[in-house]
């Protein structure tokens, strides 16, 4: 065990894209963590895709050991948290494991709304805030202005942020004496019973369920009995470790470290994020604060194009959930997609990280459903349904009212476009609740807004109108009543189930008519007319029509075409394999997403 | 030992891969005379070299039904082509009836090289004519225009023998009216032989790639549909019937070489590029090695002059068991205006499919026979690609309206 007073935890955040995993790669290779050889980019984000799309999704923790300028040596823990707001709950306990926060701004973007958000986490958590005002070295890099939004947005001390290139390394070191300096060392009770933070965990095939946890009180040593409190769980404690970043077993942690509890549970919803780890006798009474159930916000049906992978896809999503205790699912069944689940996800990106890592690592074909978020359809018997999915939403005669989720998000954006974010969020049945200039170059927008509209696109379509300015964050606000029904979309006269959609009354006649068009491009001329209709329950509000094809055929077939043309009706014929046949009309993919690229 | 084994077989088709220039949308194996490091005649002599070698690797002539001399543009070889069929016709053995065929492209034709194919013996001219539309064949990269063409055919007549014009409709801009006098001045050949494509776009050739980034417009599906349809009845009052997809003829004169590779009968195919059909039986006898399970073999010579053209090329072979070769059949079968009858329609296997494709309209089935219908030409891909795949489309669960 160290002198709580040589520990520093900390965490390191940022907008996305401002830097923070290439600073964590430069802290790793100044504290000789890890040896030059065995580095590679953004160390702490393990998985392909966090690499690759320059996010992180899972939290990380490494404990590194600095020898600071005072001569002494310091244990720092840097908790690497995911950058993305939709994993805000997961951010706020990595949070909670920390005293300080290393603030990271980009020296040429500044101020983005999810620095904001990310700052006031921080701040709500009574975190030390240290700015870094990273990429100094890029052409475009303006500190002056960057420090000024700093103060001005945020309301921080900026006149001693820290200036440091992640690509360089300049002024890293300058930020770990500045954690040493300023972070306070962690304060606990080495006699109390033990209260250890789970802040995040993941999945050992050979040591089931690792949890990441902050010991705040008391120790925790190998082969006491500890209860999980929130989920009322008494294990062993198999090892318990430090990560550098490869496990390394301790006898104990104790006031203040991070490090990794091995229990031997193997069930992931056992070990919840945010929950506190005590003793199982004369252990504490009391949980740390913060835990909440993690609620899946946006929900889309995932179904395998080969219906012969259904079981596969169920061992993917089990196997996935392992290290995501936050994906959740149920059976499905489309009269169109056959078999498949209603996946509920945290948000977008997490919808698409998912649905790519079950492509990539498990080799599936999936077809997504426009996603969805969860309605509550009061009905008019009194009670309360609570719909997943379009095609589970009430019969209208039996619908009292529908209540959707809400937000308030904030966007940030330079002046000159607050127009244009105005006018979008209006399209979206945005209700305007204020605006606040944070500097000469950043207004600060905020919204109240149905989430339905939000996963429509509105991100996508905000940077393209915002020439990829504006920067959104936003925060789930509870249920509101709206005006909502069930728009259906028939192919050659029957409905198609899993397109159906949910959507505000003033707008079905204008996404319909819309979503027909959009349908009449994608899907590709069959060998008979297609009609596609758009119908609020037995009224048909658009029609649009797919001609029949009419000419299709290799004309020439002479001896040497012979082998090539029937390769060439063999391509042909798997192409329309990976379409979907409902009824005798072949749909493609991305007809089931089209209607997330509606403009209004 | 009665039995004689397999022989050569009674259709052979020659690939002379030397064109003056490549078409704009031609993707066949072919060389410029710069490209190629051989005189014509060394090229004849390469070409009677390697089919003579088919008799070493077992396979004695037994007299030819049909010979194919096809390209690239085989009249390059000027008065070496009358060699090369002679040549060819005295090793292998001809009869009266045989069906020799060249193609010939108007601009390498003469009146005297026609006079002296006839005396060595070719009974047809397939001649690459596309469009009498002067733009339309420069649009092409053709290297004749109009008269010209007109003056080739008049002269393959003149000589006594049987003429066959290719055609194209669906050119980038070609209107309806230049398709129809195309179509009226083929006919006004005198050809008793109509070949009609619409213009494929084959990837990596100049004319795709010109569509692709818009110089020259995408023919229109709908239009190429209707020029099909207008090629139909214009041929059809003038007395040519279609009898294949692409072809028309007047009685008597369809293409005999042709109608063997859609009816299952062995060809060899001798030249760079060229393919072949043998039985199983005959492929072992001629050395190939393949599955046991194989019925059918096919093979392509290899796009490739090797050692100047004297030695025998390489082969790419693939095999085909009976179900695939039965299959093969029936889709060959259904190109055909004649059709399948329903004992190879049993042995492929594809009779349900076959009810099925008559449900949506594009076969009949008539006096013990199923053959395409008009909405089965213009979707040919469609017919030919269930036929081979043989699977009937997957059951879909039927949607309740209701719901």
């Amino acid at each position: 065990m160290t002198d709580p007073t040589l520990i520093r935890n900390f965490s390191i955040i940022a907008h996305i894209d401002h830097g923070k995993s290439t600073l964590a790669d430069r802290v790793l290779q100044l504290t000789h963590t890890v040896a030059d050889r065995d580095m590679q980019e953004q160390m702490l984000d393990s998985m392909d895709i966090e690499r690759e799309r320059g996010i992180t999704i899972k939290a990380q923790a490494v404990r590194v050991m600095y020898d600071a300028d005072d001569g002494r040596t310091y244990q720092l823990n840097l908790i690497d948290t995911p950058g993305h707001v939709d994993f805000t709950y997961e951010v706020s306990r990595s949070l909670a494991a920390c005293e300080g926060v290393i603030l990271v701004v980009d020296a040429a973007q500044g101020v983005e709304a999810q620095t904001v958000a990310n700052a006031l986490m921080a701040m709500n958590a009574h975190l030390e805030i240290i700015p870094l005002i990273n990429k100094i070295d890029l052409p475009a890099a303006d500190p002056e202005r960057v420090r000024h939004e700093i103060e001005e947005g945020l309301a921080i001390p900026a006149d001693e942020a820290v200036l440091a290139s992640g690509k360089t390394g300049e002024g890293v070191r300058d930020a770990l004496e500045a954690v040493v300096r300023l972070v306070p060392h962690p304060v606990g009770n080495p006699d109390a019973p033990l209260k250890a933070l789970i802040f995040d965990s993941y999945f050992d095939t050979y040591r089931g369920v690792v949890a990441l946890i902050r010991v705040v009180d008391g120790s925790i040593t190998k082969g006491l009995k500890v209860r999980l409190m929130a989920s009322a769980t008494v294990t062993d404690v198999e090892e318990v470790g430090v990560r550098r970043p490869a496990n390394i077993p301790v006898d104990r942690l104790g006031v203040g470290e991070v490090g990794y509890l091995i229990t031997g549970l193997k069930d992931p919803s056992l070990v919840k994020v945010g929950d506190t780890v005590t003793w199982a006798r004369g252990g504490a009474t009391e949980q740390l604060p913060g835990y909440r159930e993690v609620k899946p916000m946006v929900f889309t049906g995932l179904f395998p194009i080969d219906g012969d992978q259904y079981p596969d896809l169920r061992d993917a999503l089990e196997r996935l959930q392992l290290n995501d205790p936050a994906l959740v699912w149920d059976p499905e069944s489309s009269h169109a997609l056959g078999f498949g689940f209603r996946v509920g996800f945290l948000g977008l990106l997490h919808m698409e990280v998912v649905k790519e890592r079950l492509e990539r690592e498990f080799g599936l074909e999936l077809l997504a459903t426009a996603p969805s978020v969860e309605y509550h359809a009061y009905r008019t018997r009194g009670d309360m349904v609570v719909v997943h999915s379009p095609q589970d939403m009430p019969d209208p005669g039996h619908l009292e009212r529908i209540e959707e989720p809400y937000l308030k998000a904030t966007v940030l954006v330079p002046p000159d476009y607050v127009g244009a974010v105005m006018e979008l969020s209006d399209q979206r049945r945005g209700t305007f609740k204020d605006m606040q200039y944070l500097s000469a170059t950043t207004v600060e927008l905020h919204y109240e807004m149905p989430l339905s509209e939000l996963i429509m696109d509105f991100f996508d379509q905000l940077k393209s109108r915002t020439k990829g300015y504006a920067s959104l964050d936003y925060e789930y606000i509870g249920y509101r009543e709206s005006n909502l029904v069930k728009l259906d979309i028939l192919l050659a006269g029957k409905p198609v189930d899993a397109l159906s959609f949910v959507v505000h009354r003033d707008k079905a006649y204008a996404r319909g008519k819309v979503l027909t068009e959009k349908l009449r491009e994608i899907i590709p001329r069959q060998m008979f007319e297609v009609p596609i209709q758009a119908a609020i329950g037995a009224k048909i509000i658009s029609r649009e029509t797919v001609r029949a094809m009419r000419k299709d055929v290799i004309a020439k077939c002479y001896g040497g075409d012979i082998s090539r043309k029937r390769k060439l009706l063999e391509k042909q014929k798997a192409g329309k394999k990976r379409m979907k046949s409902v009824g005798s009309v072949d749909i493609p993919q991305e007809a089931f997403m089209a209607i997330l690229k509606v403009d209004d | 030992m009665t039995d004689a084994g397999p022989t050569l077989p009674r259709h052979l088709y020659v690939h002379v891969p030397l064109c003056r220039a490549k078409c704009a949308y031609c993707d066949f194996f072919s060389l410029t005379p710069d490209e190629i490091a051989a005189s014509p005649d060394a090229i004849v002599d390469a070409l009677v070299n390697q089919t003579r070698a088919w008799a070493e690797r077992g396979l004695e002539p037994a007299g030819l039904d049909t010979l194919y001399v096809g390209g690239g543009t085989p009249t390059m070889l000027g008065d070496g082509l009358a060699t090369l069929v002679s040549a060819l016709a005295i090793w292998a053995g001809v009869g009266p009836d045989a069906e020799i065929t060249i193609e010939a492209n108007p601009e390498s034709l003469s009146r005297s090289l026609v006079e002296l194919l006839a005396m060595a013996g070719v009974t047809r001219v397939s001649l690459g004519v596309q469009s009498f539309d002067d733009g339309e064949l420069a649009l092409l990269g053709r290297l004749h225009d109009a008269r010209r063409a007109q003056e080739a055919a008049r002269w393959v007549a003149e000589a006594g023998l049987e003429l066959g014009v290719d055609i194209m409709c669906g050119l980038p801009g070609q209107p309806m009216t230049s398709w129809r006098e195309t179509l009226v001045r083929a006919v006004e050949t005198g050809a008793g032989h109509i070949s009609v494509y619409p213009l494929s776009l084959e990837g990596g050739t100049p004319l795709a790639a010109a569509v692709l980034i818009g110089d020259v417009p995408e023919p229109d599906d709908d239009l190429v549909a209707d020029m099909l349809l207008e090629a139909e009845n214009l041929l059809g009052e003038a007395g040519l019937a279609r009898y294949e997809v692409a072809n028309y003829a007047r009685p008597g004169h369809e293409s005999r070489h042709n109608t063997a590779y859609w009816t299952g009968a062995e060809y060899l195919g001798v030249g760079p590029g060229a393919h072949g059909m043998l039985d199983a039986r005959t492929a072992r006898t001629a050395g190939f090695v393949v599955p046991t399970e194989a019925a059918r073999v096919r093979y392509s010579v290899a796009c490739e002059i090797p050692g100047g053209l004297t030695m025998m090329p390489r082969v790419d072979v693939e095999s085909l068991d009976a179900a695939q070769t039965a299959r093969e059949d029936a889709m060959l079968g259904l190109r055909m205006v004649r059709g399948i009858d329903d004992a190879l329609a049993a042995q492929a296997g594809v009779t349900g499919v076959l009810a099925e494709l008559a449900r949506d309209g594009l076969v009949t089935h008539e006096a013990g026979r199923w053959s395409t219908t008009p909405r089965g030409w213009l979707l040919g891909n469609e017919v030919f690609g269930r036929v081979w795949a043989g699977e009937s489309r997957l059951p879909v669960p039927d949607v309740d309206p209701s719901r």
